[in-house]
């Protein structure tokens, strides 16, 4: 991994709370789907992770939900300012070539996945993504690559089917692999309800290093008939389902 | 640029740099992290390891705080037979030096330990004296000046590497616990290790019971070593809240002999770069040896 300084291109609110952070690319090291940038943000002692939404050769995208002290201050970045980031960090999502995938998440879980959509699409004809929100509002459509068959769920409705995008994705079925990210209960049903195929999860942790050295930011992982304590930041933040131990 | 002067002997270890990883901060350092200078480290004191894998503790692990965080990592660790057979080998180039941290539960554990490492090449052993759960009772080892000379000298008598002990600032009188570490054999002390804290997690409505570190703990870490080398001989390290080279430079002014770098890491990447380059524009044409206590004095008699 590097250690950047990159220059904000734009930071724009895409509706209430979230926000998309482009920066200039001053990376050498290529970004994967599932990667990760740690940002520093001034006056706090810790970086924030981000998984990347957008990669090209000039520019990288975040998207962030204000929730904390650390985004706040994120989202008053402006055009021109300058992030100390280090990345690109973490391990990526498996590839598939030429098979029939589903792709589900919600909230700022779809950071990754659109980032992986972009690149599944070059290799892949059959690509559905379920892209669940609380309402038509918090559906990014802006930033959704096209040549994708979408699915959308809304809590009251308002686009889409009504309800939980989980129960809408239960209706489909014969795809080959699941790509996952999001809110928790989402992977945690994914994970134990679908056995026969694989299912990758990206999952997210408070993290002190980001880099593997803290071991701060740990999930339980199955080993052989036991379990130990795995680094989201190292080892993920993608995990194959059924390695999880939800705790 | 100013390799020499920068050269500090610590006991009988030669180091090409003051500038040392502290415990717990860089893995077993066998990450590859590719903005570091390893040229710029004079040793990488590893994760703490203990005779038998250990789990740690479940989460929270980290929290961030006003001016640090707190961690309660529970000294995760595969064991020594694993660190010696799977990482020890492969990361001995990497580093000009190597300090192995270690702690035990009971006196043989740390014999035990020690009895392994006695046939690797390492640089010094650094006792980690703040394992909470020390023969099952609630108190650290170096809360206790006897437990402390007992701990030292049993590992003193089964080796004869360099032995760095890393005190607790937990107690009552520091000066003490140094005394009785120096007493019973070791080579140099760490100061200081985490300050006891706690923080809540308003969201999750949980607690987070663990170390404080960060430049929240930089007082009590000069404080302590300020007051620990006026009464011992054997060199300190200074560790605590370091984030910059004028950190450094308290250290040594109050008697560190080096300095350990631990979160601040996490805040300041370019850390190691930032110190040395330090150092050296500070110290002009002296070498590091013309400061170290220049704000301090050894009492007379201790």
């Amino acid at each position: 991994m590097e250690n950047q300084i990159c220059k904000v291109i734009k930071n724009k609110n895409l509706s209430k709370n979230y926000y998309l952070l482009e920066f200039e690319n001053n990376f050498k090291k290529r970004f994967y789907p599932g990667n990760f940038v740690h940002i520093k943000i001034e006056n706090l002692f810790l970086r924030r992770p981000f998984s990347v939404a957008h990669y090209s050769k000039n520019k990288i995208q975040i998207i962030y939900k204000v929730i904390g002290i650390g985004t706040e201050k994120l989202s008053r970045k402006n055009k021109g300012d300058y992030l100390d980031i280090i990345g690109p960090l973490g391990n990526s999502f498996p590839f598939y070539k030429n098979k029939r995938i589903c792709i589900i998440g919600g909230g700022t879980g779809i950071a990754p996945l659109i980032f992986l959509a972009k690149e599944l699409k070059k290799y892949n004809e059959e690509i559905y993504f379920f892209y669940g929100a609380r309402n038509k509002n918090l559906i990014f459509f802006q930033i959704l690559p096209t040549g994708i068959n979408y699915i959308f769920s809304t809590d009251d409705g308002s686009f889409g089917k009504r309800g939980n995008i989980f129960d809408v994705f239960k209706k489909f079925n014969s795809f080959d692999v699941i790509y996952a990210a999001g809110p928790e209960g989402l992977l945690k049903k994914l994970t134990s309800s679908i056995k026969k195929i694989p299912v990758y999860i990206s999952v997210e942790n408070y993290m002190a290093c980001g880099m593997g050295l803290c071991y701060g930011c740990v999930i339980k992982v199955k080993e052989n008939d036991k379990w130990e304590y795995k680094r989201v930041c190292k080892d993920g933040p993608v995990f194959e389902g059924k390695e999880i131990l939800w705790e | 640029m100013g390799m020499k002067k920068l050269k500090i002997k610590l006991g009988k270890i030669e180091l090409n740099s003051p500038i040392i990883l502290a415990s717990g901060i860089f893995g077993y350092g066998n990450e590859k992290i590719d903005f570091i200078d390893y040229k710029k480290i004079g040793a990488i004191t590893t994760k703490t390891i203990t005779y038998t894998p250990w789990k740690g503790n479940p989460q929270l692990r980290i929290y961030e705080t006003d001016c640090g965080m707190i961690n309660s990592i529970g000294l995760q660790n595969p064991g020594i037979f694993y660190f010696v057979k799977n990482i020890l080998h492969k990361i001995r180039k990497k580093w000009p030096k190597i300090f192995v941290s270690i702690t035990g539960r009971n006196e043989k554990e740390f014999i035990d330990i020690i009895k392994i490492l006695n046939r690797e090449k390492v640089d010094a052993i650094e006792l980690n004296l703040s394992c909470p759960n020390f023969e099952k009772k609630q108190r650290m080892i170096s809360q206790d000046p006897d437990l402390t000379y007992r701990i030292i000298k049993i590992v003193r008598n089964e080796t004869s590497l360099p032995l760095i002990a890393k005190i607790s600032p937990n107690v009552n009188d520091i000066k003490e616990i140094a005394i009785a570490s120096e007493k019973a054999g070791a080579d140099i002390l760490s100061l200081i290790n985490t300050v006891k804290g706690l923080r809540i997690d308003f969201k999750k409505m949980k607690i987070i019971d663990g170390g404080l570190s960060g430049p929240s703990i930089k007082p009590i870490g000069l404080k302590c070593v300020y007051d620990v080398y006026r009464v011992v001989k054997i060199p300190i390290i200074g560790i605590g809240g370091i984030t910059r080279g004028i950190d450094a430079i308290e250290y040594f002014l109050v008697g560190a002999s080096a300095v350990g770098i631990g979160s601040g890491l996490f805040t300041n990447a370019n850390i190691i770069e930032e110190i040395y380059k330090f150092l050296n524009q500070y110290l002009g044409k002296r070498n590091l040896k013309n400061i170290i206590g220049l704000l301090n004095e050894k009492e007379s008699n201790p």
